[in-house]
């Protein structure tokens, strides 16, 4: 009898332990399938770039790379620190916060390495209209945020990260 | 009446009608609006005249898309500027950071003091599209109290592509990973000091963290593996009793120093860098010359999160009829950031011959009492402490030393430092 109590008393406890750790993990992964909105990579359409690997992306926006192939010099722009698509891009492809970045190019102009930092910019349209004056600017907005409108013209184009959309489903760089 | 035409009866029926019409019509009208009949063959007037422009904009508005006119365009709007770079800029070309730290500090071989470390102004100009310039304006504490002032680099760099990188001017050496990425300017470290191998000359440092002459870098086609090359050329370091150790306006021998390095940044890995780096030079002291070879290597890992330095040097001094004397050192630094929070450990060690012949004019240990005047030679034990980030730009650390150093009792030390820049 004692036995069997003891028994029961694990079994409960052990469903317990089970059901407070699934628990744990269900609300740290969050949503499952909860995609958000994608954060498209634009260029201006004179560049003949379509596609950028994670990692060319990322040396793009750390001044890491500072010409195109097409001998044209890179200026990255981007929406000021607190922009949400800002913060989740630094995130998904520099593994970095906002003071992560700032610190990442103050340490690389105190190593003499004359980095060119991202121009900051207050709106999503902003970063279009740049983008699209300059043939050499990168930038990234909400995919919702992409749209050809009077400023940006047919100026502007996506491009693809390691071959994929925003419209693939694994796409990476999201909200 | 001949040339008149008769006008026919059903066109005189219809104008008839239409005459009875308007006499019915007109008196209901009269008695609705107050305005005279001409007014209102005025207004008519205007209404039509009103009804042809709104046309007109239809008719403008339905061509927009294809043919918009140049006159309603509106001038591009300069888009907006949200915050200035992470550098300050302070004139057209000039940009200015200024880094400084203060602090306290306790050890059991000497009385507790507060500190004033450095302040270190930091210049960085770009001259053109390919010729930028960095000046750095050191005032720092010495040892006898005296704040002095000190030209750390001053540099005029070419930069021809990713490839290939030119700079002529006084510099920081590519001596081992951490010389060449942090400087002064304490806030950049994690820690309260640099490692002891990699301490500055005129702070027990033996190693050449500085030199004048000229540096080529740049990237090597290598894919995704990141592939770096650094090639400098320079005076060397100068030693004998009461010299500048940086051979700033003139060299004491004809050789020069000649140090290259390769190092790798894997895409797949970002933060980790691996390399090493060879120098070699001639050194002219008092007695014969000495042969310096110096060899570094590294393996380095730092993300937003974690920062892991490893690096280890080997020097090899060699009189041209005399022994060889080797130097080993390494250290190890491992830190993690828990929001603001930065706990960290580092173990150094660093051991060289009592009778080199080079380190007898060095200064004594960074660690020593201030009544050691020699050279100490063996230096090692761990470092703990935590950063705290309590602004964007400012931190506080607080770190324990345990220093060991040969034929001294141990040392016991807490420092606590305020690094900020703005």
């Amino acid at each position: 009898m004692r036995r069997a109590k003891n028994v029961g008393r694990a079994f409960t406890a052990i469903v317990i332990w089970v059901m407070t750790a699934a628990t744990g993990l269900i609300l740290s992964v969050g949503p499952l399938g909860a995609a958000g909105d994608p954060i498209v990579v634009i260029v201006n359409s004179s560049n003949p770039v379509n596609n950028l690997s994670m990692g060319e992306l990322r040396k793009l926006f750390l001044s890491d790379r500072a010409k195109w192939d097409t001998g044209r010099p890179v200026s990255p722009v981007m929406r000021a620190a607190g922009a949400p698509e800002r913060t989740q891009f630094l995130r998904v492809v520099c593994g970095m916060d906002d003071a992560d970045f700032d610190r990442y190019f103050l340490l690389a102009a105190f190593a003499g390495k004359f980095p060119t930092p991202s121009k900051v910019v207050d709106s999503a349209r902003d970063v279009r209209r740049i983008v699209g004056n300059s043939p050499g600017a990168i930038g990234f907005v909400r995919s919702s945020d992409f749209y050809m409108d009077r400023d940006s013209g047919s100026v502007i184009k996506t491009v693809t990260i390691d071959g994929l959309a925003g419209t693939d489903a694994a796409y990476k760089i999201r909200m | 009446m001949k040339g008149l035409s008769p006008i026919p009866t059903d066109r005189m029926l219809r104008f008839l009608v239409f005459g009875l019409c308007l006499v019915a019509t007109v008196p209901a009208q009269t008695q609705q609006a107050p305005d005279p009949p001409t007014n209102q063959a005025e207004d008519n007037k205007q209404l039509l005249q009103r009804v042809q422009e709104l046309e007109e904009e239809v008719k403008q508005l339905k061509a927009q898309p294809t043919a918009p006119p140049a006159t309603a365009a509106p001038e591009p709007e300069q888009p907006r500027i949200a915050e200035a770079p992470a550098v300050n800029e302070i004139a057209p070309r000039l940009k200015l950071n200024v880094f400084g730290d203060v602090g306290a500090q306790a050890y059991n071989h000497t009385p507790d003091t507060f500190l004033f470390g450095s302040l270190d102004l930091f210049m960085t100009a770009r001259l053109s599209d390919k010729v930028s310039t960095l000046g750095e304006v050191l005032f720092i504490a010495q040892n006898n109290n005296v704040i002095e002032l000190d030209v750390e680099r001053l540099l005029l760099q070419y930069r021809q592509s990713d490839y290939f990188t030119a700079a002529i001017g006084r510099f920081h050496s590519w001596v081992g990973y951490y010389n060449s990425t942090f400087n002064y300017g304490e806030f950049l470290e994690t820690t309260t000091d640099r490692p002891f191998i990699y301490a500055f000359d005129d702070q027990g440092g033996v190693l050449p963290m500085q030199e004048v002459g000229v540096t080529l870098t740049g990237k090597i086609p290598s894919g995704t593996m990141g592939l770096h090359y650094v090639v400098e050329v320079g005076n060397g370091r100068a030693w004998g009793p009461g010299v500048e150790a940086a051979q700033n306006n003139q060299d004491a021998n004809n050789g020069k120093s000649i140090n290259g390095g390769l190092f790798l940044r894997p895409e797949a890995i970002f933060g980790l860098q691996l390399g090493f780096s060879l120098r070699h030079d001639n050194l002219s002291i008092p007695g014969p010359a000495v042969s310096e070879t110096i060899a570094t290597v590294h393996g380095v890992f730092i993300n937003s999160n974690y920062e892991i330095l490893n690096e280890g040097v080997l020097v090899r001094h060699v009189e041209p009829t005399g022994p060889v004397f080797r130097t080993t050192a390494f250290y190890t630094q491992f830190s993690r950031r828990f929001r603001a929070w930065r706990p960290y450990f580092r173990y150094q060690y660093f051991n060289a011959n009592d009778h080199d012949p080079l380190y007898l004019y060095a200064s004594p240990n960074d660690y020593s009492p201030a009544y050691v005047n020699a050279f100490v030679g063996r230096v090692n034990g761990p470092s703990t402490g935590v950063r705290y980030d309590f602004t964007q730009h400012s931190a506080l650390k607080l770190q324990y030393d345990r220093i060991s150093e040969r034929g001294l009792a141990t040392v016991n030390g807490l420092t606590f430092q305020i690094a900020f820049t703005f």
